[in-house]
C-alpha cells in the first residue's frame, strides 16, 4: 500500500460494513468520546489544529469552513456529507459509502454534535445502488442500537440523518446546487456571497463536506490532530483516496499518503501499464483538472503543493492512466459531450459556452475543422473562466486548456489531414 | 453608510445595497439582463460584471454587496472585454430576427449590442433552434430561441404574482421556459407583465402580435379605470406622423396597447390584464348623436332641452360617475348640486370569473374614482339612491344604472358615452366623451389623483362632461 493507511484501515469481508464489525474495531468510540469528554467548540479547534482538507475537488481546509459557523446563534445549522460523486474518473467515495459507511456517519455524529446540527443529510448519487442500500442500512442500524434518534448514548444530543437520492445530474454535486436539490428546486448553483456556512440549506448555516473529509473526523478525534499531522506532509497532513482507471494494470481505489512518490505508486502500487502500454499521459484528479503528461507526473510527489506547481491539481482523486497511442482529440470531444451535456444552463457563458465548445470538436472529428477552430477552443475557454456562477464553466475550461497545450499537433494533425492521428482510438495501442 | 468609490468618484451608499443598486441610484450606469429591481437576484446573464480595482478578475455587481472604502470600476478594459464577450455568448444562437419581432425598437438585447458589443458573430456554428410560437397561455407567445434564459418571468411569477405558473424546463443550452402543468399562467391575472419585463423578445403578447413598430407608437400617461387602485398606465396609439393613410384608417384611433407607467405610489412597475385590456372597455360601440326619445337631434339642441328640463324640475335627484374625472365631478358640484340630491353611482361591477380583490393590486371597487366622488359629494352619497314619491327628474351619467328602479313618472336626462338600449329611451340623451378624449385625474382608493391625458380627439357630436355640466348650470335661455 502507498504509505499509511487511515481509512482502509481494516481487511474488506462479506460483513465489514456492518455495525457489529465496525464496533469490534473500535467503532463509535470517537463519537462517545466526543460527546462525553469534549465540547462542540474543542472538537472544531481539534479538526482545524489537524489540517485536514477537503476531500471533494478544492482542498479546501476543513476547520476553516467548520469556523464559520457561530454556534448558540438561536437558527438551526445543517450538515450535508457530499456523496454525489459524479466527477469522471472520481470513485473514491464509493468505496466508503460500500465498505464504511459506519464509518461516515459517526464521523457525521461528531461533525453535528461540533457544529450544533439536529438534522444532517447525505446527498447521494442516484446511480450508487448498493452503496445507496449499505449506507440505508447502516442508518437504520445507528438509529436501532441508538447512536442517531433522541437522546443518543443518554446525553441531550439529538440527530438525525436523511439519506436525499439525487437524480443523476453532475452539478447537483457543487455544494449550493446540492442545497437546492434537497430543498426539492433545480439543481441550480447559488451565487456567493452569502457563504453556505452563512446562508445555506433553507437560507441557514450549512456546512457541506465531501464524504471522504468527513470519513476522518472520526480518526482524527479518536487518535488527536497530532496523530493526524504525523501523517502526510507539513502543508498536506492525512492520506487521500484515489481511484484510478484507465490503461492502468489494477485499477481501483488507493490510500494514498501525501508526499508518496508519483512514480512508485503508478508503477509499483498499481503494478505500471497495462501489457504493451507505455504512459502517454495522466488525468490527475477527475476531468476538470489539466493533463499531465509521463514526464511531468512522474518525479511528482503526491501532495496538493507538488501537483499545483506542475499546472495541475489533486483535484477529488479521480486519475485515469492514458496510454500511448489514443487520440487527445477524440478524448476531448468526450469530455466536452459531457460538460454540454451536464451543464444545468443557468448563466450564460457555460451554458453558450459548452455548447459551442463541443460543437467545434464535433466538426473537426467531422473532418470539418479550420485552423482557426484551435483559437476559438481557446478563447471560448478562457472566456468562461471565473465569469460563471459555480466552478463547472472554469473546469471545462481547464480540461479544455490542458489537453490543447500540451497535444495540440493531433488537433493541427486532425485539422489538415482530416483523420486522427492516432485512429481515433480511445483505447491505446499496444504497438506504441 | 458606507462609502465607496464608483469609477474613482465617491459614493454614500446604503449599508443593504449591492453595487449595483448603489451605481444606479447615483446616476452610473451598469448594465444588466436578468436583475430586476423588484424581482430577487438571480446573477445568471453575466453582463453586469464590474472590476473591483487592484483585482484581475471582473465579478457581478447585482451580487456584490457594498463595504467601506470599496472601489469599484465600472468600465474598465477587462469589464469591456468580458461585456463584449457576454453579449457574444447571449447572442451566440439568438436568432436575430429583429426585423419581424415586436421587440425591435424597445429591446435590451438591441440597445446592449449595439452599445457593448457591435461586431459580427465569432461563430460559424449553425445557431441551436428551439421552439417557435410555444402558446404559453391564452394571451402570450414564447419564442424560445429568442429567449436569454433570464429567468425574469419565472421569478415574477413566483415571487410577484405568487401564481408559480412559469419554471424551467430541461438543461444547457436546450432549457425552455415552460408553463407548468398544474398552475396555467391564464390563471394568472398579472400574467402580462412577464411581457414588459422580458428583456428579449421572447414573450410576445398576442393581442399585440404584429400589429405595429413600437417606433411608429406614441405612449400617453393615463391612468387605467378598471379598479379603485387607479394603475397608471402607458396608452400606446399612433404617432400622429405615422397615421395610416390606407388601409383601415380607425387603426390610427385604436389603442395598440397598454404598458405600465412605472409610478412607486399606486403601482410600482405592474399592472394587471384588466389593464391591458382598456381596448375592450373603451372600444366598445360608441353613442354619438344626442336624442331625445330616441329621435336624433342636435348636441345644442339637447343641452338646451336638458336645460329647461333641470330648470323645471321640483325634485331632482342625479346620479353621477364613479367613473368622472376630479375635474368633472367637481364641475357638476360647482353648477348643478344646488339643484340635485346626488347619489355616486357605481358604473361597472366585477365580471363573472374576475378576481374581487388581492394583496398586491386589484381592488373590489371597480370604478376609478369613487374615493374623488365621495371626496366632494360626502360618504353618504356613495349608496343606492332614494328616490322621493314626487322625483320629477332624474340625472343619470355613465353606465350601470337599473333604469327599471328609477321613479316611472320622472323625466330622465341621461349622459352616456357607449350605445345602450336605454339611451332611446332617455327624455334627453346627450353623448358624452370617454377618458382617452380627455384630461383628467382620478383620485385613488388611498387618495393618490394621477392624471391622464388625451389620446385622441373627441367628435364633434359628443360633449365634454366638464363644459357640459357649466352650461348645464346655467339660466334657460327664454325659447320654449
Amino acid at each position: 500500500m502507498p504509505g499509511k493507511q487511515l481509512l482502509m484501515t481494516f481487511p474488506v469481508t462479506a460483513t465489514s460494513h456492518t455495525l457489529a464489525d465496525y464496533v469490534a474495531r473500535d467503532g463509535y468510540a470517537a463519537f462517545r468520546k466526543a460527546l462525553t469528554q469534549l465540547k462542540p467548540e474543542d472538537v472544531t479547534k481539534e479538526v482545524t489544529a489537524s489540517g485536514l482538507l477537503g476531500h471533494g475537488g478544492a482542498a479546501f481546509p476543513a476547520g476553516r469552513k467548520w469556523s464559520v459557523v457561530h454556534l448558540n446563534d438561536q437558527q438551526p445549522h445543517y450538515l450535508c456529507a457530499n456523496a454525489d460523486e459524479g466527477e469522471p474518473g472520481t470513485f473514491k467515495d464509493r468505496w466508503i459509502l460500500e465498505n464504511a459507511p459506519h464509518l461516515l456517519i459517526e464521523s457525521m455524529l461528531i461533525a453535528s454534535y461540533a457544529l450544533q446540527v439536529r438534522n444532517a443529510f447525505v446527498y447521494i448519487r442516484g446511480e450508487f445502488d448498493l452503496p445507496y442500500r449499505r449506507l440505508a442500512a447502516a442508518v437504520e442500524e445507528a438509529y436501532a442500537a441508538g447512536y442517531l434518534g433522541e437522546r443518543i448514548l443518554g446525553t441531550e444530543f439529538a440527530c438525525d440523518i436523511v439519506i436525499y437520492r439525487g437524480a443523476g445530474s453532475y452539478v447537483c454535486g457543487e455544494a449550493s446546487g446540492l442545497l437546492s436539490s434537497i430543498e426539492g428546486k433545480r439543481g441550480y448553483p447559488r451565487n456567493r456571497p452569502p457563504r453556505l456556512t452563512v446562508q445555506g440549506l433553507y437560507k441557514r448555516p450549512t456546512v457541506v463536506n465531501n464524504v471522504e473529509t468527513l470519513s476522518n473526523i472520526a480518526g482524527i478525534v479518536a487518535r488527536g490532530a497530532e496523530a493526524y499531522r504525523k501523517v502526510g506532509t507539513a502543508k498536506c497532513p492525512g492520506t487521500q483516496l484515489v481511484s484510478i482507471s484507465g490503461h492502468i494494470a489494477r485499477p481501483g481505489v488507493y490510500e494514498v499518503e501525501y508526499g508518496y512518490p508519483m512514480a512508485k505508486f503508478l508503477h509499483e502500487d498499481c503494478g505500471g501499464m497495462l501489457p504493451g502500454y507505455t504512459l502517454k499521459c495522466i488525468v490527475p484528479g477527475g476531468i476538470s483538472t489539466k493533463v499531465l503528461t509521463a514526464a511531468e507526473v512522474e518525479p511528482l510527489t503526491f501532495d496538493h503543493q507538488s501537483f499545483t506547481a506542475a499546472g495541475s491539481s489533486l483535484g477529488s482523486g479521480g486519475m485515469i492512466a492514458i496510454g500511448e497511442g489514443t487520440c487527445m482529440v477524440r478524448l476531448l470531444q468526450v469530455m466536452l459531450r459531457f460538460y454540454h451535456h451536464e451543464s444545468c444552463g443557468q448563466c450564460t457563458p457555460c451554458r453558450e459556452g459548452m455548447g459551442w465548445l463541443h460543437r467545434i470538436i464535433d466538426r473537426i472529428v467531422a473532418g470539418e475543422g479550420r485552423p482557426e477552430d484551435i483559437d476559438s477552443l481557446y478563447r471560448i475557454s478562457r472566456l468562461q473562466d471565473g465569469m460563471t456562477i459555480c466552478g463547472m464553466g472554469d473546469a471545462a475550461g481547464f480540461a479544455t486548456v490542458g489537453i490543447l497545450d500540451k497535444y495540440r499537433e493531433e488537433f493541427d494533425y486532425w485539422i489538415r489531414e482530416k483523420r486522427s492521428k492516432f485512429g481515433g482510438n480511445l483505447e491505446g495501442s499496444t504497438r506504441a | 453608510m458606507p462609502e465607496i468609490f464608483i469609477n474613482g468618484q465617491p459614493v454614500r451608499a446604503d449599508a443593504s445595497q449591492t453595487v449595483m443598486q448603489a451605481a444606479l441610484a447615483n446616476g452610473f450606469f451598469i448594465p444588466y439582463f436578468c436583475w430586476h429591481p423588484q424581482l430577487s437576484v438571480a446573477g445568471n446573464c453575466r453582463i453586469c460584471c464590474v472590476q473591483v480595482e487592484g483585482r484581475s478578475w471582473v465579478e457581478i455587481a447585482c451580487n456584490m454587496p457594498v463595504s467601506e472604502g470599496l472601489h469599484v470600476l465600472t468600465d474598465s478594459e477587462l469589464v469591456r472585454a468580458h461585456r463584449k464577450t457576454t453579449m457574444q455568448f447571449i447572442t451566440l444562437n439568438h436568432p436575430v430576427d429583429c426585423g419581424i419581432c415586436d421587440k425591435a425598437g424597445e429591446c435590451t438585447l438591441q440597445d446592449y449590442h449595439f452599445a457593448y458589443n457591435g461586431s459580427p458573430s465569432v461563430s460559424r456554428e449553425p445557431k441551436v433552434h428551439a421552439t417557435k410560437f410555444h402558446d404559453l397561455s391564452e394571451r402570450i407567445v414564447l419564442d424560445n430561441e429568442r429567449c436569454i434564459l433570464c429567468s425574469r418571468c419565472v421569478r415574477f411569477t413566483r415571487e410577484i404574482s405568487k401564481s408559480n405558473a412559469l419554471g424551467i424546463k430541461n438543461r444547457g443550452d436546450v432549457s425552455l421556459v415552460r408553463a407548468a402543468d398544474d398552475h396555467p399562467l391564464d390563471a394568472d391575472p398579472y400574467s402580462d407583465n412577464v411581457i414588459d419585463i422580458c428583456p428579449v423578445g421572447a414573450l410576445l403578447s398576442k393581442p399585440f402580435l404584429h400589429k405595429a413598430r413600437v417606433w411608429y407608437l406614441k405612449p400617453t400617461p393615463s391612468v387605467c379605470p378598471g379598479c379603485e387602485r387607479g394603475c397608471t398606465v402607458n396608452i400606446w396609439h399612433r404617432k400622429p406622423e405615422w397615421h395610416l393613410r390606407a388601409l383601415d384608417q380607425k387603426q390610427n384611433f385604436n389603442i395598440a396597447r397598454v404598458t405600465p407607467l412605472e409610478n412607486p405610489a399606486v403601482n410600482g412597475p405592474w399592472i394587471c390584464n384588466k389593464g391591458r385590456d382598456l381596448a375592450h372597455i373603451f372600444e366598445r360601440p360608441r353613442a354619438d348623436h344626442a336624442m331625445q326619445k330616441g329621435k336624433p337631434v342636435e348636441l345644442a339642441t339637447a343641452i338646451d332641452a336638458a336645460r329647461r328640463l333641470i330648470g323645471e324640475a321640483k325634485r331632482a335627484v342625479a346620479l353621477v360617475s364613479s367613473w368622472g374625472a376630479d375635474e368633472e365631478l367637481a364641475a357638476f358640484k360647482d353648477a348643478l348640486a344646488g339643484r340635485f340630491t346626488t347619489y355616486v353611482k357605481r358604473d361597472h361591477a366585477a365580471e363573472p370569473g374576475e378576481r374581487l380583490e388581492d394583496d398586491l393590486l386589484i381592488r373590489p371597487d371597480k370604478n376609478p374614482n369613487t374615493f374623488g366622488a365621495r371626496a366632494l359629494f360626502g360618504a353618504e352619497s356613495v349608496r343606492e339612491p332614494v328616490f322621493p314619491a314626487d322625483t320629477d327628474l332624474v340625472l343619470v351619467w355613465g353606465e350601470g344604472c337599473n333604469f327599471a328602479r328609477l321613479p316611472p313618472a320622472a323625466k330622465i336626462v341621461f349622459l352616456n358615452a357607449y350605445l345602450q338600449p336605454e339611451n332611446g329611451h332617455a327624455d334627453v340623451f346627450i353623448p358624452v366623451s370617454i377618458q382617452t378624449e380627455r384630461a383628467g385625474h382620478y383620485t385613488n382608493f388611498k387618495g393618490v389623483a394621477s392624471g391622464f391625458e388625451r389620446c385622441f380627439a373627441k367628435r364633434a357630436t359628443v360633449a365634454d362632461a366638464q363644459e357640459l355640466f357649466a352650461a348645464l348650470g346655467t339660466v334657460p335661455t327664454g325659447k320654449p
